[in-house]
């Protein structure tokens, strides 16, 4: 009996509108782990980058998008961090707060919508770690990454802050590396893990973000890692879309092969590499080689 | 429009109110969240100072000031702080109360809620160009539709309350 579990996707703007290679992975390797998305329109930015400008609009932004969702009744798989947080902070702030919830209800009446906080949130990690199992994972893998060395990125917004219930652990997060592991890889701990990609800086202070950037992808060049995965599109601009210049800001040529984690489970799963996007990573993908499995 | 600001600016300073006196106070300066600050060493924020200033009523001065607008909104301050203070939490704060007071808003903030008025998104669709250089757009590669709010109007006046007026 095969039971597809459904998902509402809730795209954000980041993995939409530029970040098309995470997009298309996510749409090709989900349906071979019986993941069934389901395309809603309306939806709008999730808020979170408006959060130092107006925190209310966050909350107001992050409600109307649940309110929406809610009218389809299948949990909410948001792909980005930033989305995840934002969807999630609201969903326990509306959730605890009554007269917060009456209020933001006035305020989405305007469009017909009401908030009643009956939906869940996913994110990638969690829907392929917990949601999906590893097992079912390990059961489709048609070409094993033997012996590859990656690095797994996780992303601030992702584990942080844990007190609203985020996808893994906020120190020693570890089912990225189940999943490698999954798939044959093999996943390396380095010092930097949690360190930040710089990505929130870009709207003020471009060439600050590019620094962080810089500084994390030059430690994991230096300490002999193969490859390296995330799972935020936000973090993915920094790490591969802007690699040549973020190695300027650290004087060192940076030649990381940066992928999405779920691109990476796609060439496990025997997927061929343009539809998993792999042309869109101006990162040297083509470096990444792995024994040919059975 | 300085008057209609003025709603949201003492709903703002209800928050900084309530984090000065009922959160900061259980600050003893351990600096836990400057040592482990992302912002620090590049951009010399420390967290465990702006609580300081906060508790001594230095609201003004850390709203003007632009050091609050280098936090990277990593969140290690609030997940390590021994006390629960959360810097970051005071650092959204300090920020929001700088734009209410219409104070310049810094980088692209501005462009982007713009953007999100007009397409409900920060961006529109961009075209990208792959590793051999050829320019792609969203359409050319199977992906449906981008979803957006479907009643513009409706969306935009929705956002206006909030930004712009009373709530």
């Amino acid at each position: 009996m095969s039971t597809k579990k459904k998902y509402s996707l809730f795209p954000g703007c980041l993995m939409p509108t530029e970040q098309y290679a995470y997009e298309l992975s996510v749409r090709e390797v989900l349906p071979l782990l019986d993941v069934e998305l389901l395309d809603v329109d309306d939806f709008s930015c999730c808020g979170e980058p408006m959060k130092s400008v107006n925190q209310l609009l966050t909350i107001y932004l992050s409600a109307r998008n649940l309110a929406i969702a809610e009218k389809h009744h299948h949990d909410l798989f948001v792909p980005c961090p930033m989305c995840h947080l934002a969807l999630s902070e609201t969903k326990r702030i509306l959730d605890a707060d009554q007269s917060m919830k009456e209020r933001v209800n006035v305020m989405l009446s305007a469009e017909g919508l009401t908030y009643h906080g009956k939906i869940n949130v996913v994110h990638t990690v969690d829907l392929l770690h917990d949601h999906i199992g590893l097992e079912a994972i390990k059961n489709k893998v048609k070409t094993p990454l033997s012996g590859l060395k990656i690095a797994a990125h996780y992303g601030c917004h992702l584990i942080r802050p844990s007190e609203i219930g985020r996808p893994d652990d906020s120190e020693n997060p570890q089912k990225i590396e189940a999943i490698l592991k999954a798939i044959g890889a093999e996943p390396v701990d380095y010092a930097q893990k949690l360190d930040c990609c710089g990505a929130p800086l870009l709207a003020n202070l471009p060439e600050s973000a590019l620094t962080k950037t810089g500084q994390k992808l030059q430690a994991v060049q230096d300490q002999g890692i193969q490859g390296f995965v995330d799972v935020c599109p936000w973090c993915h601009k920094m790490f591969d879309s802007r690699q040549t210049k973020a190695g300027e800001t650290v004087a060192a040529k940076l030649e990381v092969p940066v992928l999405y984690l779920t691109q990476l489970l796609g060439l496990a799963l025997g997927v061929n590499s343009e539809k998993l996007g792999l042309d869109l990573n101006l990162s040297p993908v083509e470096k990444l080689v792995f024994k040919e499995g059975k | 429009m300085g008057e209609p600001q003025s709603e949201l600016r003492k709903e703002i300073n209800d928050r900084l109110s309530k984090l000065k006196d009922e959160i900061s106070d259980y600050c003893f300066q351990c600096a836990k969240c400057t040592s482990g600050c992302e912002a620090h060493k590049l951009l010399e924020l420390e967290p465990h100072k702006v609580v300081a200033l906060l508790k001594r009523g230095l609201i003004n001065e850390l709203v003007n000031s632009d050091v609050i607008w280098t936090c990277m909104s990593c969140f290690k301050c609030r997940e390590r702080c021994p006390q629960k203070v959360a810097p970051v939490e005071i650092l959204f704060a300090l920020k929001n109360m700088a734009v209410a007071t219409g104070k310049q808003i810094p980088g692209k903030y501005t462009a982007m809620l713009q953007s999100i008025l007009s397409t409900g998104l920060i961006q529109d669709t961009q075209q990208v160009t792959t590793k051999t250089n050829k320019t792609i757009k969203r359409e050319d590669i199977g992906l449906p539709a981008l979803s957006k709010p479907m009643d513009a109007a409706k969306f935009q006046a929705g956002i206006m309350k909030i930004a712009m007026e009373k709530v």
